[in-house]
């Protein structure tokens, strides 16, 4: 976490005037302030969710607006701010291996009218990870955490234009390992997994290396690739990236249930995207499906610039090197296979 | 017990978590508490301007249990909020 205490001071809600004045501001992150956590928060009333990441929108909200309110409160803020504003109840929650075509289904939830879609909200990821690092199983901190994570998710959630009626949440491809828990806080919730080859995966994730990929804190990577953190500290960039994706698999395939859906990217199509908004349990308008039809031909990551989407798996498998290779036949292939079989399962019976 | 004197601290949050059992925030002390069911009836009860009679009552009916049984757990939760002054 980072620490902000030079430009941040904490606010403290000691009325019901103090809780209501965050209503229309957001968490945009969790930071640490004068050595207390807690939540970094933005005045964003005016400001819509129309990018591919929450965090792209947020830094569009400054750039427009640099001497934007921000404000430092304790996490505990979260159940004050929860019991004021008006929220909409999860829709459906999207989780993914990475690389994978999450984000153009992301998008394709932005299209569905009166729908807030939460893109990897950076509050999110690191509340998650504090399970990894500040609890253990079944101690308060752990039940803290939840309620805190259920807070944030009604609080980005609130209704600002009034007229909302759908959320989708779409969690990082870290929150994954963290998936039996959330499933604990939302059992109702329809949830979507994507994944993808782990070959064309890994030579992805290896060719632009993401933040988690890159994360100092050993501990969270021993976590995500199912192992130490010592083991961690000793193993190539190819057969980490690799030991996390198996470790995704398998997460997913022991826990995948009648009230979720497993996708391949290799699947990805417009009659697909159409029957995971069905799965969702929304109905599609006419205009909805033009939209939708449209959006799932733009390369997902900057829909802003119409460039178009252009499929990548022979051209990923060409560039994978032979230790990509052996990673994923030791440590993907197993986990993968399993996930495939149980897709055609668990799909069938949804 | 004196029911005025069991109104719930504006400094306190409570939210339910896990069925009917819930966390408590003491938000001058940073104090956080876990309730279990009992004890989550007994201050949603209070939060409601609930007598401790129709506490126990509540108690009583939910739980299946004597009421001299459901007066003693009542009366033990309100005492335990006391002690960590969760009351104005």
């Amino acid at each position: 976490m980072v620490s902000l205490s030079s430009d941040l001071t904490k606010y403290s809600l000691n009325t019901s005037d103090d809780v209501l004045s965050l209503r229309g501001w957001l968490p945009v992150d969790a930071v640490v302030v004068d050595g207390r956590p807690g939540l970094r928060w933005m005045d964003l009333a005016d400001v819509q969710f129309s990018e591919p990441f929450f965090s792209q929108t947020i830094k569009r909200a400054i750039t427009a607006k640099p001497d934007r309110g921000q404000r430092f409160t304790e996490f505990d803020a979260l159940l004050q701010v929860e019991k004021v504003v008006e929220s909409v109840a999860p829709t459906g929650f999207i989780f993914h291996s990475s690389r994978c075509g999450s984000t153009l289904v992301a998008n394709t939830c932005k299209a569905l009218s009166g729908s807030i879609v939460i893109s990897e909200a950076t509050a999110i990821d690191k509340l998650i990870a504090r399970f990894i690092t500040d609890t253990s199983v079944g101690d308060l901190r752990e039940k803290l955490y939840s309620v805190f994570l259920r807070s944030l998710v009604r609080v980005l959630g609130q209704q600002r234009a009034g007229d909302e009626q759908h959320l989708f949440v779409k969690f990082s491809c870290c929150s994954v390992v963290q998936l039996e828990r959330i499933r604990r806080i939302w059992p109702e919730v329809p949830w979507l997994f994507m994944y993808r080859d782990p070959v064309e995966t890994i030579v992805s994730n290896l060719t632009t290396v993401p933040e988690w990929l890159a994360d100092e804190d050993n501990r969270v990577l021993g976590a995500l690739a199912g192992t130490t953190s010592v083991e961690v500290s000793k193993m190539s960039r190819e057969e980490l990236c690799a030991r996390t994706l198996g470790n995704f698999y398998s997460t997913v395939e022991s826990l995948a249930s009648d009230n979720c859906m497993l996708l391949n990217y290799n699947q990805l199509s417009l009659a697909v995207i159409l029957q995971i908004i069905r799965f969702f349990r929304v109905e599609l308008e006419a205009n909805e499906v033009a939209t939708i039809t449209a959006t799932s031909k733009l390369y997902s990551k900057d829909v802003s610039s119409g460039q178009n989407f252009i499929p990548d798996s022979i051209s990923k498998r060409t560039q994978a090197s032979n230790l990509v290779r052996q990673m994923a036949a030791e440590w993907c292939a197993g986990p993968y296979n399993a996930l495939e079989a149980k897709r055609a399962l668990v799909n069938r019976e949804s | 017990m004196n029911a005025s004197n069991l109104v719930p601290g504006k400094h306190v949050v409570v939210t339910d978590f896990d069925g009917g059992e819930g966390i408590m925030v003491d938000l001058n002390t940073k104090k956080y508490f876990q309730l279990n069911e009992t004890a989550m009836l007994v201050w949603k009860g209070l939060e409601s301007g609930k007598s401790v009679e129709q506490i126990v009552d509540d108690v009583t009916l939910t739980y299946e249990v004597e009421p001299e049984h459901a007066a003693k757990s009542v009366r033990r939760v309100v005492e335990n909020f006391q002690s960590y002054k969760l009351f104005e």
